[in-house]
């Protein structure tokens, strides 16, 4: 009996060193096959790159398509009549000219020939209109996908020349006309999209990659790159260490404490700008938020550049309302400093209001996302000192979306706000009163005047003056705590060069290259 | 009856824990800095300042395990006690009695099991409100009953038909009577070492909650482990340290339940 | 074949009480799928549209019959967030957690059961101490933790495989595998020391029944009363045990899946509820209840070969 079992045993340990043997032979076999081209790839650049992503891409149909992460990248798929250069500016793609008459009324377009669809058709009147046509027009019982495109009275064109006639004179059109031009007979934009982009689509695993191939017709000044695999990686330790093991080259979005963790030897870190307005934003309409004082009061008790320095490393711009320096002109960079950081300051205004010994808070903030939560922090102790005690809600992506940005039901919450098509109308839109996102709850009468004005108006000059108003309101009565435009770190393997910064949430794989 | 004597696992498993619980007590009372409060400079490696060293925002780590061990420790406590108790009651019902009760509940307990853990954590914030911050435990309790009433059902079952029970209830015993004062205690052996094992379970999950973000409470110690992992390589030591405080609570009380089971088995 | 009817039959209550839960447990969550999807770029009127277009504007009972009627004719949806039928969607991820989960169990197995029989030899033993707290030891520390060290070490140091860089299933199966292997281990470590654990409880407790002290006072061997009594009896509670692990790693892999990148199941599954993506998560919790009630009855039937007094409803 006794021999039984010890017989039994043995057969068991036999069984499983053989397993681990087996284990180890097949892992030296396969990993000479599997780990050998992601070591050439570092020493001998083949002509393909590996892009981390944080986030799942969503609809790949460009119109359906929401996420900013994936707006991100099917920049590289599609393009629109126009398109946004590296500089802010708006070139002509899919059209070859455009001109506007003098009182903004009507707008003319020449379609550029020749130009080719990755399914090889070539680029004509029906498709460019069926794209416009798609976003302006509510689909039944729905609501139009690109409302702003409502000011376009009347669409005439022949085989060359499309003509827009406006109801009332628009600056942010051409802006809004870079939306995707796609084939007006091709059904499966979702699965597999066809656009004129430098790449076109290959396939897509969800949860997994997404792959594109350079597009050889493309119209204009070719990709440089073969092939692009964008690999999804939730876990931000597993995005370092797919950079450190060689599974990917290229990673945006890290936060410097990430990027520190990379050897210098393998990567570079290229500095831009997220492109956002990160702020703590105050409920308006619950107290003790509705009190201008108390808002001011928050404002001269958080230190920017400490949460700057204390939580980014020094990487990030303060701002001092709801614009950031790559919209240029409208920016004005005079509100930064308008509520410098001031204690005794704060801790009068709070007395004034009738809160002497301050009061308690909360900051709802998205749990998924590390910055935010590092900056709540930091503003719980910057405000101990001005006698306000804070409670941090880490709240979780969707129910932050429903429930505090949808619903309202929430005293502050920490995020960061963008414009997706370089309008300076979208930052400061959803602080008109009667905004269906003003989720700030932020009221104020002047401000909806001079918005009424600013979005109406047809001279540039006169806008943009309007504009620089309405930042003026938001910082003079302290909508927000205002804090900085983030830094965006990307993290490039050496030998990686090309990188182009956009003042837009774009990664434009087109420059990319391997240096030689 | 004679005097039971303690064991070496007793022993230790007690001290260590003992020990944990007079630290987190100390935590609660008073810590050296503030567990939030900006104290010294970044990534500060451990020193007779900060005993476990600084982490990216500069705070003192022996303060926030200090903290942590308070919140992971009243966190696993509860879950464990929600579960053990509901998931008893269970596995009684449906090993007792048998037969349809067994069937619906045990039903009910399968679409548990299979109910993913992070639904029922956003359910139970969703119906709480995020204010609640130990919803968390509610959820990881409800997410506990099935495992304790698979284990008590076993025993309640294999027990049902022995000699002592079925002459317990020809004599006119009611089945309440039966199950808590003839089966309950018979079922020990197989609860003890689960109730080790849930703890263990308990600190575990609340650290993979917070390791995915849905339900994280600030101050865990399971949170500052996925919150160390992002720093890996630049403070190692917050890793560690706190890696180990857990390890070591699970520990303590693993042993004490290693112990008490020696103590029974030599009474 | 009474027996396999009323087991199928348990196995679509079970499906069918979940399904339902789910789809409870969804209309009480906050968070909206249509405003997860849109996101800040959120209107009132494409909310609106995108819910009609769902049929989530639908009462409660008419979405959830709707969706059951589809599921019992194949047609488990399309997924709001990739605008893809599930299926298309989980198909390979259901390959994937499978083949891991698997292969975790066969570790746990292969590694536990000989050493928890062994465990028993140990007790009182001089080392008996040190197995113990290393046991011990093995059950504390959280997987994730274990995963990304295992990743760092054998991934970033060794080389061994490439974090982030999961080779297809299909195409580079030994590759895969490999890979796979690795967070199969990590999932298995502190399973592997609880089945110990409980399984040295148990025969330590079974060898301390009158039975078994009879049979050794009349002179019998202890080891073959071990092998002959006490690893029969003891073997109930440690297939229940390792039933319920297979259960349970499903769940244990989510957060490994996500240390070491692997496109599986609960990877997918998180993401899914993190999108409010009803129709996959439901799909997802179904295969898992599908998973929970096949292992539990491989289990039971075990079992009731072993101890007849376990037999379902029985009164023998």
């Amino acid at each position: 009996m006794k021999k039984k079992v010890l017989a039994t045993i043995l057969v068991l340990t036999l069984a499983l060193t053989l397993l681990a043997g087996c284990g180890k032979t097949s892992t030296t076999a396969a990993s000479s096959a599997t780990a050998a081209p992601a070591a050439e790839e570092a020493q001998e650049p083949s002509n393909e790159l590996f892009i981390g992503v944080a986030q799942d891409f969503d609809s790949l149909d460009p119109h359906h398509a929401t996420a900013a992460g994936t707006k991100e990248v099917l920049f590289n798929v599609f393009e629109g009549l126009m398109k946004p250069t590296s500089e802010g500016e708006l070139v002509p793609a899919v059209a070859s000219d455009v001109s506007v008459s003098d009182d903004g009324l009507t707008y003319t377009f020449t379609l550029r020939q020749g130009v080719k669809f990755h399914n090889g058709d070539t680029v004509d009147m029906q498709d460019v209109v069926f794209s416009i046509e798609r976003n302006r027009v509510a689909a039944d019982g729905g609501a139009a996908l690109i409302p702003a495109l409502a000011v376009i009275e009347d669409l005439s064109y022949d085989d060359t020349t499309l003509t827009l006639q406006l109801s009332e004179p628009s600056l942010e059109l051409l802006s809004y006309l870079t939306l995707a031009i796609i084939p007006a007979d091709y059904d499966e934009q979702e699965t597999a999209p066809v656009g004129t982009g430098p790449f076109k689509f290959v396939s897509r695993a969800a949860q997994d990659n997404m792959v594109l191939e350079r597009f050889e017709d493309y119209w204009g000044t070719p990709a440089k790159l073969d092939k692009v695999t964008f690999r999804i990686i939730e876990n931000v330790e597993g995005l370092i260490m797919g950079l450190q093991s060689g599974a990917l080259d290229l990673v945006m979005h890290m936060t410097s404490t990430q990027t520190s963790q990379l050897s210098e030897k393998d990567f570079h870190v290229e500095v831009g700008s997220m492109n956002l307005v990160q702020a703590l934003y105050l409920n308006n309409a619950v107290a003790p938020f509705d009190d201008v004082r108390v808002r001011q009061a928050l404002c001269y008790g958080v230190d920017k550049q400490g949460i700057i320095d204390l939580a980014f490393d020094g990487y990030g711009i303060p701002l001092g309302t709801s614009m950031f320096p790559s919209f240029g002109k409208y920016y004005d960079e005079s509100l930064t400093d308008y509520y410098p950081h001031d204690v005794e300051k704060a801790k009068a205004l709070l007395a004034e209001a009738g809160y002497p010994n301050g009061f308690d808070m909360t900051i709802s903030v998205p749990s998924n996302y590390q910055p935010h939560v590092d900056t709540a922090e930091v503003i719980k102790e910057q405000l101990k000192e001005i006698g306000v005690n804070v409670t941090i809600l880490p709240v979780e992506w969707g129910v932050w979306l429903s429930d505090v940005y949808g619903a309202r039901e929430y005293q502050s919450t920490i995020t960061g706000l963008t414009s997706d098509n370089m309008t300076a109308r979208k930052l400061l839109e959803r602080f008109g009163s009667q905004i269906g996102n003003n989720f700030t709850n932020y009221s104020n009468s002047e401000y909806d005047e001079i918005l009424a004005k600013a979005v109406s108006s047809t001279s540039d000059e006169e806008q943009t003056a309007l504009y620089r108003q309405l930042e003026h309101n938001l910082t003079e009565n302290a909508a927000n705590v205002y804090i900085q435009d983030m830094a965006d770190l990307v993290a490039v393997r050496n030998g990686v060069e090309g990188l182009t910064f956009y003042p837009l949430y774009v990664l434009d794989v087109s420059t990319l290259y391997w240096a030689a | 009856m004679k005097k039971q004597k303690l064991n070496g696992y007793l022993v230790a498993g007690i001290l260590i824990t003992a020990l944990l619980l007079l630290l987190t007590v100390y935590g609660a009372i008073h810590t050296p800095y503030s567990p939030t409060a900006y104290t010294g400079a970044k990534f500060e490696a451990p020193s007779a300042a900060h005993l476990f060293g600084t982490d990216k925002l500069g705070r003192d780590i022996f303060s926030r395990v200090l903290k942590g061990m308070g919140t992971t420790l009243s966190v696993a406590l509860a879950t464990v006690a929600i579960g053990a108790v509901a998931g008893t009651a269970v596995g009684a019902a449906t090993g007792y009695f048998g037969g349809l009760v067994d069937d619906a509940l045990m039903r009910i307990n399968d679409a548990l099991t299979a109910f993913p853990s992070i639904l029922m954590a956003l359910l139970v914030i969703s119906l709480l409100g995020p204010e609640h911050k130990y919803s968390l435990i509610l959820a990881l309790g409800i997410v506990f009953i099935p495992s304790f009433a698979r284990v008590t059902r076993t025993a309640f079952a294999s027990l049902r038909d022995v000699n002592y029970i079925t002459s317990a209830r020809l004599m006119g015993a009611g089945n309440l009577r039966i199950l808590l004062v003839h089966l309950l205690p018979n079922t020990g052996r197989v609860l003890l070492p689960a109730l080790t094992i849930g703890f263990n379970n308990a600190v575990l999950a609340e650290a993979s909650m917070s390791f995915l973000r849905i339900t994280p409470l600030e101050t865990s110690l399971g949170y500052m482990l996925s919150e160390a992992q992002g720093m890996l390589s630049a403070a190692p030591w917050y890793a560690l340290s706190t890696g180990i405080v857990i390890a070591l609570l699970v520990f303590g009380v693993g042993l004490i339940g290693e112990g008490l089971q020696q103590r029974n088995k030599e009474a | 074949m009474k027996y396999t009817l009323k087991r199928i039959g348990l196995l679509l209550i079970t499906m069918l009480l979940v399904s339902f839960l789910t789809f409870l447990a969804f209309s009480l969550v906050s968070g909206d799928p249509a405003q997860t999807k849109l996101g800040t770029e959120a209107t009132p009127e494409r909310l609106a549209a995108l819910r009609h277009e769902w049929g989530l504007d639908q009462p409660f009972f008419v979405r959830y019959f709707r969706w059951l009627a589809g599921f019992f004719s194949g047609n488990l949806g399309v997924s709001y967030h990739y605008s893809k039928p599930v299926w298309d969607l989980i198909a390979s991820k259901v390959e994937v957690t499978l083949c891991m989960c698997l292969l975790s169990f066969v570790i746990i197995t292969l590694v536990s059961i000989p050493l928890g029989i062994w465990s028993y030899r140990w007790v009182g033993g001089p080392f008996d101490w040190l197995r113990t707290a290393f046991n011990q030891l093995c059950m504390a520390v959280p997987p994730f933790f274990t995963g990304m060290l295992v990743s760092y070490g054998f991934g970033i140091v060794l080389r061994v495989f490439v974090p982030g860089d999961v080779p297809d299933l299909h195409t580079q199966f030994g590759a895969a595998v490999k890979h796979l292997f690795f967070a199969a281990v990590c999932i298995a470590i502190p399973r592997i020391a609880m089945t110990i654990r409980m399984m040295r409880s148990t025969v330590i407790s079974e060898m301390n029944k009158s039975y078994v002290r009879t049979a050794i006072s009349r002179g019998n061997d202890r080891h073959a009363v071990l092998t002959k009594h006490v690893l029969k009896n003891s073997l109930v509670s440690t297939i229940t045990f390792l039933g319920q692990t297979m259960a349970e790693i499903i769940g244990g892999s989510i957060v490994v899946e996500q240390v070491f990148g692997i496109p599986g199941l609960g990877r997918f599954l998180v993401a899914s509820i993190g999108y409010r993506d009803y129709p996959v998560v439901q799909t997802i919790v179904v295969i898992l209840a599908f998973w929970v009630v096949l292992v539990g009855t491989i289990a039971d039937l075990l079992n009731q070969h072993i101890d007849p007094r376990l037999r379902l409803g029985g009164k023998t």
